[in-house]
């Protein structure tokens, strides 16, 4: 059953189209990967998902719900969140602000402590400082609180740009570990990501954009197995063509 | 000089610095969210002030002679006029320009700030004379030595505390300060966090307006007159006091506006020519303060800004 889907968004920045012709689909439960190298519109998906940046042209349905030209946080509140790109987050709230954020819309002051202890028991560091101001925080810590941001709502559809970006390792590692984990626990995951073989040891399946276009799709093993895809993401040239292998957008 | 006249100068000085930090506080709240200056605001003050004033004439004319049912119908059609009048600024004059160079947007709230003014002059029966503002508060005080307390100026001092502690609680303990503050430290993240952006800018202008409303009525009954033009220079007050303090710190804008009414006054006390140079002085030391701070007294790195 799908999540999200994306049918033939086109989107721009001023006259120049960003996004050509992108479609896309996200089953409920899966982790999916959208590859691609800097400046592909990996970023301007996500944007234009979340209303940020409106498709010029095309449809975003999310749970059969078309959402095309909706504001953002009407489109949030169907049941989306996003941990952006660069983290994001709040420099001059705390710790707790910056997480209570994340659940904004949530209403029930209960519910809202129960999301809390969770995002504390999974990131035990952030409970320790959970009155720190976010922007004198490492960019380790950074990261932890925008993911705890992210599940704070509670979403069913958890979208994360670039998550290993400008993180050591280890950081990575463990990110990539956390994103797993709430995926377990039953939230839909589209996660953006230059790295490609952290991203496909975690995802189900997976797209490759590159220059705006979606150029190769598949489950995560026959990306990984794809030169196509190492082409796209290292940028080399055109796409071209080839018989066996993952299937292509014509 | 004797101690009375010294606690008399305080008393004038603390009900200026309480008139200029509630203006400042709306140019460092609409600075926060939107980053822009809002120079129609003095003119919005001055509109509360004659909103409470026509609702004063309209009760007395229909026969009610009771002051607290005048004064609370007073300060609650300023308070909803300003309101109202920030949010439709927002809505209608700021927001349709978000997006373009800050100049502009300097520009049109001037000229809207204008086009309010010059509307209190010609449509406000006899608006271009200084209108008689009804005292409403009892006048007698306490004696203490040579000094006399009035009544009126500790309840105007004590309820524009209020207001300010009030508005500081809204912005460090409720959602909307949590959304507000959100809002002013990066707009998208917070749309992406659920906020309507919107209307929290629109929620922001009526706040920071209302406040505002209260410094009206404040200058309108401590000195018995209002005047259409009472924004222009109050409006440049509570601006500069906002730049002093730090433009977009909400603790700057109450420092900038206590410490403007000090200058203010000292310059009247010290300056042995005349009482009349007070502003030059005040403007004066303005300057050189930003010239020696450029970034206002209370530093963007130390403060939490709104």
């Amino acid at each position: 059953m799908e999540e999200l889907r994306v049918e033939n968004v086109f989107t721009a920045y001023d006259r120049a189209d960003v996004l050509q012709d992108v479609s896309l689909t996200v089953e409920r439960g899966t982790i999916t990967c959208l590859l691609g190298s800097n400046g592909s519109g990996k970023t301007t998906l996500i944007r234009s998902i979340l209303g940020l940046t409106p498709p010029r042209r095309g449809r975003i349905l999310f749970g059969g719900r078309d959402l095309t030209g909706l504001q953002t946080h009407r489109i949030v509140a169907e049941g989306i969140a996003c941990i952006p790109e660069g983290r994001k987050v709040f420099p001059r709230l705390t710790v707790v602000e910056n997480l209570r954020l994340g659940a904004y819309l949530e209403e029930d002051a209960r519910v809202i402590q129960q999301h809390l202890d969770r995002v504390f028991a999974t990131f035990p560091r952030l409970a320790e400082r959970r009155q720190q101001l976010a922007g004198t925080m490492s960019g380790g810590e950074q990261a932890m609180v925008s993911i705890g941001r992210g599940m704070m709502s509670a979403p069913k559809l958890l979208m994360v740009d670039e998550p290993s970006l400008g993180l050591s390792p280890l950081f990575v590692m463990e990110n990539f570990a956390v994103i797993r984990r709430i995926n377990q626990q039953g939230v839909t995951v589209f996660l953006v990501e230059q790295n490609v073989h952290q991203t496909l040891a975690i995802a189900h399946r997976g797209y490759v954009l590159s220059q705006g276009r979606v150029v190769a799709q598949g489950t995560a093993s026959e990306l990984l197995a794809d030169e196509q895809v190492r082409a796209a993401y290292f940028g080399s040239g055109p796409p071209t063509g080839r018989p066996d292998g993952p299937r292509r957008n014509p | 000089m004797s101690a009375s006249v010294i606690a008399q100068y305080v008393m004038n000085g603390a009900m200026l610095g309480m008139m200029y930090a509630l203006v400042a506080v709306g140019f460092t709240l609409f600075f926060g969210v939107l980053d822009i200056i809002q120079f129609s605001h003095g003119d919005v003050v001055a509109a509360g002030a004659f909103a409470g004033l026509a609702a004063w004439t309209l009760l007395t004319a229909a026969g009610v002679a009771a002051p607290a049912v005048l004064l609370l119908a007073v300060v609650l059609s300023a308070i909803a006029v300003t309101a109202l009048l920030g949010a439709v600024v927002a809505r209608f004059i700021v927001l349709p320009v978000k997006g373009a160079p800050q100049l502009n947007v300097l520009l049109v709230t001037l000229m809207a700030g204008t086009v309010l003014r010059e509307c209190l002059r010609l449509f406000y029966p006899g608006g271009s004379q200084p209108k008689l503002f009804p005292a409403l508060l009892p006048t007698s005080g306490w004696d203490i030595g040579g000094f006399h307390l009035r009544f009126d100026n500790v309840i105007l001092l004590v309820s524009g505390a209020l207001l300010i502690a009030g508005t500081h609680l809204i912005i460090t303990r409720s959602r909307l300060g949590l959304a507000i503050r959100a809002v002013a430290q990066d707009e998208e993240t917070a749309r992406t966090m659920g906020i309507d952006f919107r209307r929290v800018v629109l929620v922001t202008f009526a706040l920071g307006s209302a406040l505002a409303a209260f410094a009206g009525v404040i200058d309108g009954l401590y000195y018995n007159e209002v005047f259409f033009g009472m924004g222009l220079l109050l409006g440049v007050i509570g601006f500069a006091a906002a730049i002093l303090g730090g433009l977009g710190n909400l603790y700057g804008a109450i420092v900038g506006g206590f410490l403007f009414a000090a200058l203010q006054t000292i310059g009247a006390v010290a300056l042995p020519f005349a009482s009349a140079y007070k502003d030059v002085f005040a403007f004066g030391v303005v300057i050189l303060l930003m010239a020696i701070r450029p970034t206002g007294l209370i530093g963007e790195r130390a403060s939490e800004r709104v």
